[in-house]
């Protein structure tokens, strides 16, 4: 008989989004992955139906929403659809990478429907493999960095003889133990405890725009409150663009070994730039917000179930200017341990907390800058075509719910991707060229001089 | 299933070491791999599943998983 699911917390933040931005494209999530090989196609289609069959997640399906207008989640037993070829190898890269950026505006509509494409592609400068589009209620971008792996694996075991590879984790089984444990009364009065205590203990956020205090000036004017805290969303202009820095394998080694030597993660050493930064431009405000997402997959079951897994949760900190760079970084560390222990718990409480406690007006928001570090690179890690070229790319779905998304990725060669997604309506390209010009010039000065201030670094930089 | 060998099988879940072959001065971190996302979100498992409270100061203290083991015992 069919189970049907309620959604996870991480699968609600999707579909919130859908339905207060009113479009499924603020969903998709897609990727290219090839190699400069040939392959058979045949056999490939076969391993794409057969990790279909394997990695659950990929079959799982929304109800219509019910008269409380509550959505379910399923999984169909069995998914048997062809897979197409495209050839697009009379095709220069750079327009076939453009096609493959269309493909990725395309949106899911309808309930009970499959929510997951995927296309085998003959590619320009004999490359070939597959582009995948999907809904990110059923995966995120880990748990198709998984998927690839295994599809690749599959390939060459069935092509070259190679190991077959190990099971994934049932989906379903690891989707209903998520809910029991969200459901654990004594676990939730935990989180929320947590949570509560932050607002007791701080109050109110503050909001810290890119462009500085006047964001927030005008949003006051706007609703008439001249102590609001909050600023508006864009709502309605919803289009994003993308620009990548990157960070070259030598000042990346020396952030990865500041971050070695300092028992320091670095996310939250990225955090600590992001947030200097807003308090620099916002005349050194020292109560900061930003949104980092986490993705919650420690165990071998978590890392190999595939699922929507990462979630997002408000790294809040006051950290007066006099503190030096290395304190700052610990306080920011001992924040964001303290939100690991309570990751369970659903970030929309959080929201709905402060709407109850502050009044925020609808449709406003503490924070402008959200944060996702990404430790896993999109490789395939497969010994029968390590020394085979790939080309392998994210495409970004153009609608974005947040004004900045930045993604910190690290490159096959050893150095760091920094990529800004910003909401085109309220930002340009010349934002995202001093936020990156800032962010390294406060992280190399902070490492280089870790006793120096947050506000002496403010100053010099 | 001993209170040990139940505290290892859970500590071999977020690793690639069996509990048979976990020793006690194995380090969390550099040992076992853990991130400090796993740390964290072992120390939620423990406690739901050893029905205990855990001191956050005092759980950041742990490094390997004999402190750990002791830090179970005292509770």
């Amino acid at each position: 008989m069919q189970e049907f699911y309620p959604l996870t917390a991480a699968q609600k933040m999707h579909h919130n989004w859908i339905l207060k931005y009113k479009t499924q494209q603020v969903s998709g999530v897609s990727v290219v992955a090839s190699l400069k090989s040939p392959i058979d196609f045949g056999l490939f289609k076969k391993c794409i139906q057969l990790e279909l069959e394997r990695y659950g997640c990929m079959r799982v399906r929304f109800t219509k929403p019910d008269k409380n207008g509550e959505v379910k989640q399923y999984i169909v037993k069995k998914d048997s659809r062809d897979i197409p070829v495209k050839d697009l190898s009379g095709m220069s890269m750079h327009d076939a990478d453009n096609l493959m950026q269309q493909w990725a505006y395309e949106t899911f509509d309808g309930d009970d429907i499959p929510l997951c494409d995927v296309t085998m592609l003959k590619l320009p400068e004999g490359f070939n493999g597959f582009f995948i589009h999907m809904d990110h209620r059923l995966i995120d971008s880990c748990g198709l960095v998984v998927m690839i792996n295994d599809l690749m694996q599959l390939y060459t075991h069935y092509r070259f003889k190679s190991a077959y590879p190990e099971d994934l984790a049932d989906f379903e089984k690891v989707l209903a133990n998520d809910l029991k444990k969200a459901n654990n009364e004594k676990r939730f009065a935990k989180d929320k405890k947590f949570w509560d205590d932050q607002l007791d203990a701080l109050g109110e956020p503050l909001y810290s725009d890119i462009q500085g205090p006047s964001v927030l000036e005008e949003a006051r004017k706007r609703h008439g409150n001249k102590n609001l805290r909050a600023a508006d969303i864009e709502l309605e202009k919803l289009f994003v663009d993308v620009k990548d820095y990157y960070l070259e394998p030598e000042p990346t080694k020396n952030l990865l070994h500041f971050c070695m030597n300092h028992q320091l993660s670095m996310t939250n050493l990225l955090l600590l730039g992001i947030r200097t930064y807003l308090s620099k431009v916002n005349n050194g405000q020292e109560d900061i917000t930003i949104q980092n997402f986490i993705s919650r997959r420690s165990t071998h079951d978590e890392w190999t179930s595939g699922g929507s897994r990462t979630i997002m949760f408000p790294c809040r900190t006051v950290i007066p200017l006099e503190t030096d760079f290395m304190s700052a970084a610990y306080e920011i560390q001992n924040v964001q341990n303290k939100i690991y222990m309570h990751s369970n718990y659903d970030p929309a409480l959080i929201e709905e907390e402060m709407r109850k406690r502050y009044k925020t007006p609808e449709n406003t928001t503490y924070e402008s800058c959200y944060l996702t570090y990404q430790p896993m690179p999109v490789k395939m890690e497969n010994p029968h075509l390590v020394n085979i070229p790939q080309h392998s790319k994210w495409f970004a779905n153009g609608a974005a719910t947040k004004k900045m998304y930045l993604t910190v990725s690290h490159t096959e060669n050893g150095g760091m991707n920094f990529s800004y997604h910003y909401q085109t309506a309220c930002l340009e390209e010349h934002d995202m060229e001093l936020l990156y010009y800032y962010m390294m010039r406060i992280l190399f000065k902070g490492i280089a001089e870790p006793d120096m201030s947050i506000g002496e670094i403010m100053e010099q930089v | 299933m001993t209170k040990e060998m139940q505290f290892k099988t859970i500590v071999a879940q977020y690793c690639k070491v069996k509990p048979e072959d976990m020793a006690n001065d194995m380090r969390f971190r550099e040992d076992l791999g853990f991130s400090s996302l796993d740390f964290m979100s072992f120390l939620g498992e423990l406690e739901d599943t050893f029905d205990i409270e855990l001191e956050e100061e005092d759980a950041l203290k742990v490094l390997t998983v004999g402190q750990a083991l002791e830090l179970l015992e005292r509770l």
